[in-house]
């Protein structure tokens, strides 16, 4: 998962990215103002926007509002110092999803953060299934016909990228956005590894059963379930 | 505010000029009763002593020749039909009264006393004013010449005679009161009538103040909105206060949403510095770690720790600063020279590890004494100081230049920077503001610096100016009155 960081506090943005980062384990960009973080929306390879509200240049308001216009249904965590409730109904208006008050605790913002995700991807719930597989997003583990399964945090994400959209194809590019923020060099090769050895860990959990994973030549991957064409 | 209740308690104005011009009009009517008077008066006593005059003569006319050899004369009654309220009485030049009314008083004294010799000397037409028996009259005297025997050779012999006549007056000044009551009767049913008519329109003149009272009481706290009525606007006498009302509003809510900016400012700055502290320190509690990990965890918290620290120290300034009077008594007056010195030697270090030349030039032979405390003249430098210093890049030098061009102190403080941006310099002086966030951010300001040494100059009474060009640096002008006349060493 990949997530943008829109906060003009050098060191509070770090703290985010860490804990970001190291918790949940997705991949993080951070814009110190308002134009650098509208730029950086506009790829629209995010899975969540975490918007400051004062910010030199450009304010957060106007960056949701950019994104909303876009149509850009990315969802979007606002962090806001301000009082007053009318801000933040006006905000919920514009299309936020959810908001935190400074100073917040790092715990629950992580946890907002990934409900915020999963609700964007469809999935009310902290536990994906799809056939036999299942997902709890919350301890990060996965079993295959109730055998844990364990993953690398890469293919962890792999995984989970592709658990949110079954049978949707994601190509290697895509999953490498979702996967890496801008501070990595980007190869697809590492992919091909990573959905190999993902391909494997699930083979051996269930003996016999039909591969998860579907390699669509020159168009990427995705999940299928088993008795489904 | 409370402006309908302050003009009751003297007692309103429109009661206090209703009175004053009822006042007016009753010294008017009362002047116009007495000039009806004296006119009266004048008028009808006129008439008076034209008649008066009038019956004198037919008294006169009544002296005939008497048919004796003696060339006398005698008043001849029979054709003499005068009131018989009349007084009157006759003389000829020897002395003789020819005659008088039937009711001359016996008892006469003074004038009607008189024998004719007395009346011989005093002058033809004299009026005088008597009361005998409780009634008024008015007398008059007359002379005339009465010729005997007017066909005579010689043109006859001329007698004179002198009349007395007194008439009642008691009716005259019946009608004169008469006249003045009309006259009274008619002002005071003038003034009746015109009293409430003046109450009404006063009442609707004072409209436009009225609506004006009525919108500044609904003013609160709360609710700033001021539209003056366009009546009270435009009304020459309301039209100073409207304004002064509505200027005065505007200031008010000015500062008002100045403050409440600072303190929503403000309040977003302190959140958000503790949210640094309290994420810094969540971070570390995420996972495991090794001890070195949570050792620079904690140096990072530290000095996280530090910059709240800084932030309230400095607000807490720019607070002590703002509300704090300004120093009037001279003895506060310290060596701004030497607060520039202490500053310079203060940022040294600083200055050492960014590379940054500093260069020091006062004006030496003077004192410059100005109206701050030692310590807020020190931390009005510093705070410049030490902004041309962050500004500065690797290698550059920052002047301070000290000169007394006149009765006042000139501190020019320039660096060789990368400038202010033209859009930011309104707001440079704006508290929390920082011209790049990030950078500033990173070099530890809080924004409040240039606020700080605008209010000092400001309590100091001085002014301070910035011109800045980009890639070229920011030069920054302090000019402050000096304390005491200047004096030479």
């Amino acid at each position: 998962m990949r997530v943008l960081l829109v906060e003009d506090e050098p060191r509070l943005a770090a703290n985010l990215a860490a804990a970001l980062r190291e918790g949940p384990g997705f991949a993080v960009d951070s814009a110190l103002d308002g134009d650098t973080g509208d730029q950086l929306a506009a790829q629209r390879c995010y899975d969540l926007v975490i918007l400051d509200l004062m910010l030199p240049k450009l304010d957060g308001q106007t960056i949701l509002t950019r994104m909303r216009a876009r149509r850009d249904a990315t969802p979007v965590l606002i962090l806001t110092a301000q009082e007053g409730k009318a801000t933040l109904v006006d905000l919920l208006n514009r299309g936020a999803d959810d908001y935190l008050a400074k100073p917040f605790d790092l715990g629950e913002l992580l946890a907002r953060c990934k409900a915020l995700i999963r609700r964007g991807k469809g999935a009310p719930h902290p536990v994906l299934t799809l056939g036999d597989l299942e997902m709890n997003t919350l301890e990060q583990s996965v079993r295959r016909a109730g055998v844990v399964v364990d993953l690398s945090p890469t293919e962890y994400h792999v995984l989970e990228i592709l658990l949110h959209h079954p049978r949707r194809i994601f190509s290697k590019e895509e999953l490498l956005e979702h996967l890496y923020d801008f501070n990595w060099e980007h190869h697809s090769n590492v992919i091909e590894a990573h959905v190999s050895n993902l391909r494997r860990k699930l083979e051996t959990a269930a003996p016999g059963a039909e591969p998860l994973i579907e390699t669509k030549r020159g168009r990427g991957y995705r999940l299928c379930i088993e008795h489904t064409p | 505010m409370k402006l309908p209740f302050r003009l009751r308690r003297p007692r309103s104005i429109a009661f206090r000029l209703i009175g004053a011009v009822l006042a007016v009009e009753l010294l008017a009517s009362l002047a116009a009763i007495a000039l009806s008077l004296a006119y009266e008066h004048h008028a009808h006593f006129r008439t008076f002593d034209i008649m008066l005059r009038g019956r004198a003569d037919s008294v006169m006319g009544a002296v005939q020749d008497a048919d004796d050899p003696g060339d006398n004369v005698m008043l001849d009654r029979a054709d003499l039909t005068v009131p018989q309220d009349d007084l009157w009485e006759v003389f000829d030049d020897r002395d003789r009264l020819l005659g008088r009314s039937a009711n001359w008083p016996a008892d006469a004294t003074g004038l009607l006393a008189n024998t004719p010799a007395q009346f011989g000397p005093m002058p033809d037409g004299v009026l005088t004013n008597l009361r005998i028996h409780g009634h008024r009259y008015r007398f008059l005297l007359r002379h005339g010449v009465r010729t005997i025997d007017p066909s005579e050779p010689g043109g006859g012999t001329p007698r004179h005679i002198t009349i007395l006549y007194g008439m009642q007056t008691g009716h005259v000044w019946g009608a004169i009161r008469e006249a003045v009551k009309f006259y009274a009767f008619g002002s005071l049913l003038l003034l009746l009538a015109t009293g409430p008519l003046i109450a009404w329109l006063l009442h609707r003149g004072l409209d436009p103040l009225r609506q004006l009272a009525t919108l500044s009481t609904r003013i609160s706290v709360d609710d700033w909105q001021f539209t003056p009525p366009d009546l009270a606007r435009e009304t020459p006498e309301l039209a100073p206060l409207t304004l002064a009302l509505e200027s005065a509003l505007e200031r008010l809510h000015r500062s008002f949403d100045q403050q409440s900016n600072f303190v929503s400012d403000a309040a977003h700055e302190f959140k958000t510095a503790v949210a640094v502290v309290k994420s810094s320190l969540q971070l570390l509690t995420l996972a495991q770690r090794s001890p070195a990990e949570y050792r620079a965890g904690i140096q990072r918290t530290l000095s996280d720790v530090e910059r709240l620290e800084q932030l309230i120290a400095r607000s807490l300034t720019l607070a002590r600063i703002e509300r704090a009077p300004a120093p009037a008594s001279p003895e506060l007056g310290s060596d701004f020279a030497a607060a520039v010195r202490m500053a310079a030697e203060e940022l040294a270090s600083v200055a050492e590890i960014r590379q940054v030349a500093v260069q020091v030039a006062v004006e030496q032979g003077r004192k410059n004494p100005v109206q701050l405390a030692v310590d807020d003249a020190r931390l009005l430098v510093s705070n410049l100081l030490l902004n041309a210093i962050e500004h500065s890049p690797e290698g550059a030098t920052v002047q301070l230049l000290l000169t007394a061009p006149g009765d006042f102190l000139e501190l020019t403080v320039e660096d060789h920077g990368e400038g202010i941006a033209p859009g930011a310099l309104p707001h440079i002086f704006d508290r929390f503001y920082r011209g790049d966030s990030s950078r500033a951010r990173s070099t530890g300001g809080a924004g409040l610096g240039l606020s700080i040494v605008k209010a000092l100059v400001t309590r100091a009474g001085g002014e301070v100016h910035i011109v800045s060009r980009l890639a070229e640096g920011t030069i920054v002008t302090v000019r402050l009155p000096v304390a005491e006349p200047v004096e030479h060493n």
